[in-house]
């Protein structure tokens, strides 16, 4: 298998000369409408840098971690519908702005997905969080649902679907199966991702093309472990236990 | 560089330093004097200076002599006229000062020195206040104070004995080996060339009031003139687009949703606190951008090589109070540790004028990375154009700094920016030219 090579250019903002904008491997570009990548900027590339790092300690994993997760929630967020609103400001001008239409939950496919929740927390104070537990099954090597407990009204929500690697996608496809089965419409749906391969966000943009996918960096690709390349190693471990 | 054209010029009002010199023999009262029309008028900006912090440092030889009280300190040659020079010269052009400190239980001069910044007014006491020329050039104001000899010698008595460590036999052996030919000498001079001759120190309260009357003038000149000179930098800022170095956040959906939230009255004051951090965090990532960063090279832990980025230096913030302490929980959201300096600022109500009334600014600023100067609102572009001037004169190159704010006008950033061109603005949302102050009053609760 030829490894696909990973996109190198220059990263930094328009007001700096070429000459002063260091160069650096950037996300492979995903050519799906509903996937969106994070604006490759110098502070998030740098902070990629430092949780792919094995030698950044866990303080240090979790802390620029978050940063990222808050961009991705941010991000997410904007995709959600709003309405106009129009308000006087404290000074008697008006001001016609918007309002936050509908009713949000966040739903993690544990455990690695539960590290994000804290960052959604940051943004959506009291948000209801709802939890998938997928394993692989040893015998098939498929995912196989273990575990799920979802907030009832779950099918009048816009679901967060949190989730920091994306490799091969079968527990993401998984659990989108799942939200879906409880009545929530694909449409409604955004996957919050961290790190994905190209063939991940590829088929699972392509198999749920309403879900819009939200992530931080599309990697190089997949090595015979079906491990992200170059991708952080197992995120879970690093946020939760090493 | 993307520069906004031609610079402006701004001067704040201590840009041209009042500096008023007291002579008088020792024990004259001149520190009385000074302290006396301080007191009366009660501002922050007049700040005394003594000469005794000058006394030049003394050989071993010399500091002998002067255990011995046979060092003459009462003579023009004791005085580092050199170095008060140049430093009058530094507060007389608005520039950060180091004084000296001198030790008269070690007769020498400390390691450590005191900061004088920003006084519109100086007051200069010593001996030799009037003596030489290059600082007769710079006084705008010169008195001498005048006392009775007697008075003089037990005035100086007490304070040598109490204050200063001395011994009576001592102290009388100075006063007649060289205070009193001293006087003589160098110091009655000095009454010719003064303006004003004070008798009677403290006790002399019409003459007090007469100097305090006017430095209030100067005071309210200065005042004036600074006024001027922000109306002027706004008839430069009215016409010209906005600067390229003012960078717009995003109008998103979710930023349009979160101004709608803060700027409703009727949003509750948790909800207001909530989103104004959530957007904080945002302005200071978005500030961030502006950090140098290189290409670096990492491991993962399955061995991979990936190419990325490095930051190769730090932000600091500098916090212009009272506003923009706002700012701090989501600056701490993306920097927990960042070192915060403070200065506050307040617009006289009256005037509409601000004024620099407190700074505490970590010692290397100058070195950090990039510095980001935090206030959430900027009207009238007043009190952002003196921050950046604090910041400046502390040894912060322009293009380090970046100014975030929620809310600013377009003639407010470009008055910054004509006259800091390469400074940068980080500005949530677009507001009218010279809106009343409200975001920090919703944040804080009063």
């Amino acid at each position: 298998m030829s490894q696909p090579t990973a996109p190198s250019q220059t990263v930094g903002p328009e007001y700096r000369p070429a000459t002063q904008l260091p160069t650096a491997t950037v996300s492979t570009s995903v050519s799906r409408p509903n996937v969106h990548i994070l604006a490759q900027t110098p502070q998030l590339i740098a902070l990629l840098t430092m949780i792919r790092d094995k030698d950044t300690n866990r303080a240090d994993f979790i802390f620029y971690s978050n940063r990222i997760i808050r961009l991705l929630v941010e991000e997410g967020l904007n995709h959600l519908p709003v309405v106009a609103k129009e308000i006087t400001t404290p000074v008697g001008h008006t001001y016609a702005g918007v309002k936050f239409e509908g009713q949000i939950c966040g739903v993690s496919i544990m455990r690695a997905g539960e590290s994000m929740e804290q960052g959604l927390r940051d943004c959506c104070r009291s948000v209801r969080i709802g939890k998938i537990l997928i394993q692989r099954d040893e015998e098939t090597s498929k995912p196989k649902l273990y575990y799920d407990k979802l907030p009832e009204d779950i099918a009048e929500r816009w679901v967060l679907l949190l989730d920091p690697m994306l490799a091969t996608g079968g527990s993401a496809l998984m659990a989108v199966d799942v939200l879906i089965s409880r009545g929530v419409p694909e449409d409604h749906i955004l996957f919050l991702n961290l790190i994905a391969s190209p063939e991940g966000a590829k088929n699972f943009a392509e198999q749920f093309p309403k879900v819009r996918v939200v992530t931080a960096f599309v990697d190089q690709g997949l090595d015979e472990k079906n491990y992200i390349i170059p991708g952080l190693g197992d995120f879970g471990d690093r946020f939760y236990t090493m | 560089m993307a520069s906004a054209g031609c610079r402006s010029h701004y001067s704040p009002p201590w840009g041209n330093a009042s500096i008023i010199g007291v002579a008088g023999s020792s024990g004259s009262g001149k520190t009385s004097l000074a302290l006396a029309m301080v007191a009366s008028l009660d501002l922050p900006w007049v700040v005394i200076m003594s000469m005794d912090s000058f006394y030049k440092p003394l050989s071993a030889e010399q500091s002998k002599q002067a255990f011995r009280n046979e060092f003459d300190f009462d003579s023009p040659d004791a005085i580092d006229f050199d170095i008060l020079v140049d430093r009058l010269r530094d507060i007389k052009t608005g520039q950060v000062a180091e004084i000296p400190m001198y030790s008269f239980e070690k007769h020498n001069r400390l390691e450590q020195t005191t900061t004088i910044y920003s006084p519109h007014v100086l007051i200069l006491e010593g001996i030799f206040a009037l003596h030489d020329q290059r600082v007769l050039d710079l006084l705008d104001l010169k008195i001498f104070a005048e006392a009775d000899a007697d008075l003089c010698l037990s005035r100086r008595l007490v304070r040598d004995v109490k204050e200063r460590g001395r011994d009576i036999e001592g102290c009388i052996k100075q006063w007649f080996g060289f205070v009193k030919p001293n006087f003589y000498k160098y110091v009655s001079p000095q009454r010719e060339i003064a303006d004003i001759i004070v008798p009677r120190g403290i006790e002399n309260t019409v003459a007090i009031s007469m100097v305090s009357d006017q430095i209030r003038k100067t005071l309210a000149h200065k005042s004036m003139e600074h006024q001027q000179e922000l109306k002027r930098l706004g008839k430069i800022a009215e016409d010209a687009p906005l600067s390229p170095n003012a960078l717009i956040l995003e109008q998103s959906n979710q930023v349009k949703g979160i101004h709608t939230l803060l700027m409703d009255p009727a949003t509750s004051r948790e909800d207001y606190i909530f989103y104004f951090d959530r957007l904080a965090a945002l302005l200071v990532q978005t500030a961030c951008d502006f950090l140098p960063f290189t290409p670096s090279q990492v491991t993962t832990p399955q061995g991979n090589v990936y190419m990325g980025l490095k930051r190769t230096a730090e932000a600091s913030a500098v916090v212009v109070l009272r506003g923009g302490s706002a700012f701090e929980t989501g600056l701490r959201r993306t920097i927990p540790d960042c070192r915060t300096g403070r200065i506050l600022i307040q617009t006289n109500y009256k005037t509409g004028e601000p004024e620099l009334h407190y700074r505490a600014l970590p010692s290397n600023i100058a070195q950090h990375g990039l510095v980001l100067l935090l206030d959430p609102q900027m009207s009238s572009g007043g009190a952002a154009l003196m921050a950046v001037r604090v910041l400046v004169d502390h040894g912060v190159p322009e293009n380090k700094i970046v100014f975030i704010t929620y809310l600013a006008g377009r003639v407010g950033m470009n008055r910054v920016l004509s006259v800091f061109p390469d400074v940068r603005i980080v500005v949530a949302k677009m507001g009218d030219d010279m809106e009343d102050r409200w975001v920090e009053a919703r944040y804080l609760g009063c």
